[in-house]
């Protein structure tokens, strides 16, 4: 019976961070298939499940990543020209809740919107952020997972997060682009808490801004072999009216490697945008 | 029927996420200006954030003019099946697929490239990446 209880832990877990997800709790019962999925999970030697590997987020697909990223395409990565134009990084998810910002900041939003990203701090190669940097699926990214501490490295931008295990925020934090994050197992669950941030990247989306008053929850759930899910609560009560709430996973990749990513080494951009504005060129959204 | 709580809650998170230009797609290209050129390569630039091809274009006349097009970092292309000085060389007769840049320059952002030996390559995002998509991330007022 043991072996049941740990899915229902998760819904639960994940049925109390998310009232909408409530519906997944009550029409959950135990049965044959999730104790395979439950001892499909790779184990530490610790007992805890093993993140360790490289992983794509933003992608449901499973396999390589030439076998996840071809056919109609992921993110202009897949092999068919024709694939549908998709969401970038400064895009908000079609399905995702509305940011829920206050009225004043929306307006801000609204106006980075409209002037298609001009004010991307990220065009300057700076430190994208979280959770912006850790929902990139172009780009992947490496967990590595020891009883003490997690370590994860993105490819782009040459970023990476350590992250303590059963540890506090040290008191004497500077604020930071990726912020100071410590770890904790909740069950089969990862949750990290994340804090000490400048105001200077964007959440999730073009104009998503936000104070130093930003604080990230990450829940990271291994529910199978190949896959991660990935819950997230960012929470700012200078600029939120509420926290924003969102979901995606993260999907193995093995045998892909990261890559070097030496974001200054030929960045044309700031340039270009310098010259289009001098010279009056309309870029503005009608 | 059993119910399988783990595709339960895989189905209650998935969420179509992101994908990242390192910068604004529509404030540099105008999506309503594609564009295909076929030209000889003069020069390949594989570097981060972004990689660079330069073509010379002959016109009807036999004047020769250069274009740059900007795609993706060796990274992504790599793992979309570039070969590093293998998949294109200066001197291959290339065509490009892409957008024209705002500013009316001879300067592009491509979609693909079709090259020498008939293979076709991404080569970068499509239309509209990373200046915000169809909506803004907050009600519009």
């Amino acid at each position: 019976m043991r072996r049941f209880v740990a899915p229902l832990i998760v819904a639960a877990l994940i049925a109390a961070a998310f009232p909408s997800a409530s519906l997944v709790a009550q029409t959950a019962a135990p049965g044959a298939a999730q104790a395979s999925a439950k001892s499909s999970v790779p184990r530490a030697s610790d007992g805890k499940p093993d993140l360790t590997g490289v992983w794509q987020a933003g992608s449901t697909a499973r396999g390589s990543w030439e076998e996840a990223n071809s056919g109609t395409g992921l993110g202009g990565t897949g092999k068919n020209p024709s694939a549908p134009a998709v969401l970038s990084a400064s895009d908000r998810p079609a399905t995702a809740e509305k940011a829920p910002y206050q009225p004043w900041a929306a307006q801000r939003v609204l106006e980075s919107y409209k002037n298609r990203g001009v004010d991307d701090p990220a065009v300057n190669c700076l430190p994208p952020g979280v959770p912006r940097t850790s929902i990139l699926g172009l780009y992947p990214t490496q967990i590595v997972q020891t009883p003490q501490q997690i370590v994860i490295l993105y490819e782009q931008m040459h970023e990476h997060r350590i992250i303590p295990l059963n540890a506090k925020h040290p008191d004497d934090l500077v604020p930071a682009y990726m912020g100071d994050s410590v770890g904790h197992w909740e069950g089969d669950t990862l949750v990290v808490d994340v804090t000490g941030f400048n105001d200077r990247t964007w959440l999730v989306g073009t104009g998503t801004f936000h104070s130093d008053a930003l604080h990230v929850t990450e829940r990271y759930t291994r529910v199978d072999k190949d896959q991660i899910n990935y819950d997230i609560t960012m929470e700012d009560p200078n600029v939120l009216t509420k926290p924003w709430i969102m979901h995606t996973n993260l999907m193995l990749r093995e045998g892909t490697r990261l890559q070097e990513y030496v974001c200054a080494e030929n960045n044309l951009a700031p340039a270009f945008y310098e010259r289009i504005e001098k010279n009056g060129v309309n870029f503005r959204r009608p | 029927m059993k119910h399988n709580p783990w595709a339960l809650l895989a189905a209650m998170t998935l969420l179509a996420i992101p994908l990242a230009a390192h910068h604004s797609f529509g404030l540099e290209y105008d999506s309503n200006k594609p564009i295909t050129l076929t030209g000889v390569v003069t020069k390949i630039e594989w570097t981060n954030p972004h990689s660079y091809v330069q073509i010379d274009v002959k016109d009807d006349k036999g004047n020769v003019s250069s274009w740059r097009f900007e795609g993706y970092g060796p990274g992504v292309l790599y793992r979309t099946g570039w070969k590093r000085d293998v998949s294109m060389k200066p001197g291959d007769t290339v065509t490009v697929k892409g957008w024209r840049a705002r500013d009316g320059t001879n300067w592009g952002h491509s979609r693909e490239i079709t090259l020498a030996s008939g293979q076709k390559l991404f080569f970068g995002p499509p239309a509209g990446t990373g200046d915000g998509g169809s909506a803004p991330a907050v009600e519009a007022k």
